[in-house]
């Protein structure tokens, strides 16, 4: 051990004092972080289902264009998707789109994908014969569906709906390559004048995994409970 | 609609998935307060019979009536659709694997279809439920979950389940296989009990104890077919036909 690079590792002098310095400024980044997530889940859930219900239309169009969207979106990388809806969509409709809702639109296209199949597999954990015992008794379709087959598969779901908003969390910090104000831009910003980048993004780092550990660790945990009953 | 017409009658149906034909013409009915035990080596189609008549498969041939109105055909026209939803929980069923349902208690279980089904005030549901509940022994379950449940309780929640709806006839379907003997007992204590209270039932088992002391006919299918039936104990006293007693030999060290 101790070869030049180490012993300069150990001379370094650390500045913790320039992150709590902006200390208000990072954590209204990682609010505008945790709001951004926040909006996007609720819309890709929306938009899971969409494509979920595409994905399962009796139209063959329909069908198609669900499974399309869920293929393209699955098969190309998140950050050439933000790119494309930030700089592309504004040249083919012709209207300026913030960097904001850009983020948004890009984030929520991409969980949506994902959350469609969540909603499947959630349905299809049903087993048949808890549907058949509904129809043998009387119920209608809508109301075995709605009864039976929608509690459980919700309950099958929730696990894996919050470990997309972890994803979406990490995720959204993609944002800083078009200048979106959450946390992860505002490190760069405060380390190009700070000329601390290694305090800075390592406090930010440790925020992203004091956030995102925890609530990983409730899911694993909750999925854990949901496979005893 | 003759007063004679069997409560429910199986009208030579044939039953084919695909490629593969599970049921060959196959005609039985059943009067009321009639036990019909179905028995027969697995796959020789009992199981499609039996949801051919809970209409749960539709024939490929024949049709299926209750009390002398088609329920059940191929390609079923508007009038047997709705003859079939009219008469859907007087035909209840007892699975294999129970189905109860996991996210409701076994009270909800219990006052579900009457409530959305038949439009039962509630507290006459539960006041239904909770003597059926009584009924099959099982009064202490009232709020618990199916999964704190023992199979062969679940299996007697699934009877009350099925009996809430008061059906006209009640079909099951191998509804002791999926437990352990000392399970069983409990489960044909219950079935037994329906059966000297006079409910008609449609018994697809294994169970030939069950069969031959409590069933008022037994019929044997193999291959899709009805091979032989006879009253009650005259099956299994007097088989008549090569492939029954080959059937019955495998029992005869229980």
């Amino acid at each position: 051990m101790g070869n030049k690079r180490d012993l300069s590792m150990f001379k370094y002098q650390f500045r913790w004092d320039t992150v709590w310095g902006s200390f208000d400024f990072l954590m209204g980044g990682l609010q505008m972080t945790l709001v951004i997530s926040a909006i996007t889940l609720v819309l890709a859930m929306l938009g899971g289902l969409i494509i979920a219900l595409l994905d399962m239309s009796r139209f063959r169009v329909l069908r198609w264009i669900g499974i399309s969207i869920g293929e393209v979106v699955r098969n190309t990388p998140i950050l050439v998707q933000l790119l494309w809806v930030y700089y592309v969509l504004p040249i083919v409709f012709g209207v300026r789109i913030e960097a904001l809702v850009a983020l948004i639109i890009g984030l929520a296209l991409y969980q949506a994908s994902f959350i469609s199949e969540v909603y499947r597999s959630g349905i299809q954990s049903v087993p048949k014969g808890h549907r058949e015992a509904a129809q043998v008794l009387g119920l209608t379709p809508f109301q075995s569906f709605n009864r039976i087959v929608l509690p459980q598969a919700i309950r099958m779901t929730l696990p894996p709906l919050a470990s997309n908003f972890v994803q979406l969390i990490k995720f959204s910090s993609l944002g800083a390559v078009i200048s979106v104000s959450e946390i992860t831009r505002r490190g760069m910003e405060l380390s190009a004048t700070n000329f601390r980048p290694l305090e800075t993004f390592t406090f930010i780092a440790v925020v992203y995994f004091f956030i995102c550990w925890p609530l990983a660790m409730a899911i694993r945990f909750w999925e854990r409970r949901l496979q005893a009953r | 609609m003759s007063s004679t017409a069997p409560l429910i009658l199986a009208d030579g149906i044939t039953k084919r998935f695909g490629a593969n034909q599970v049921l060959t013409r196959v005609s039985l009915d059943v009067s009321e307060r009639d036990v019909v035990c179905v028995v027969g080596p697995s796959g020789s189609g009992k199981t499609t019979l039996l949801r051919c008549l809970a209409l749960l498969e539709e024939p490929s041939e024949g049709r299926v009536v209750m009390q002398g109105v088609p329920i059940s055909t191929p390609a079923p026209n508007k009038q047997v659709k709705a003859a079939g939803r009219a008469v859907r929980s007087d035909i209840g069923m007892v699975f294999q694997h129970f189905n109860l349902w996991p996210h409701m208690s076994v009270l909800q279980n219990l006052i579900e279809a009457p409530i959305r089904v038949k439009k039962m005030p509630r507290d006459e549901a539960v006041a239904i439920a909770e003597a059926l509940l009584k009924k099959v022994d099982l009064s202490d379950k009232r709020d618990a979950y199916p999964a704190r449940l023992s199979g062969g309780q679940q299996q007697r929640v699934a009877i009350a389940r099925a009996l809430a709806m008061s059906p006209k006839v009640l079909l099951f379907d191998e509804a002791t296989s999926a437990l352990d003997p000392e399970l069983r007992r409990e489960v044909l204590a219950v079935m037994r009990q329906l059966a000297r209270e006079g409910m008609t039932m449609l018994v697809v088992t294994h169970e030939m104890g069950f069969a031959r002391h409590v069933g008022t006919r037994t019929v044997f299918m193999d291959r899709g077919e009805i091979v032989e039936a006879a009253p009650g104990a005259a099956f299994f006293d007097a088989p008549q036909t090569e492939r029954a007693k080959r059937f019955l030999q495998q029992f005869e060290d229980e």
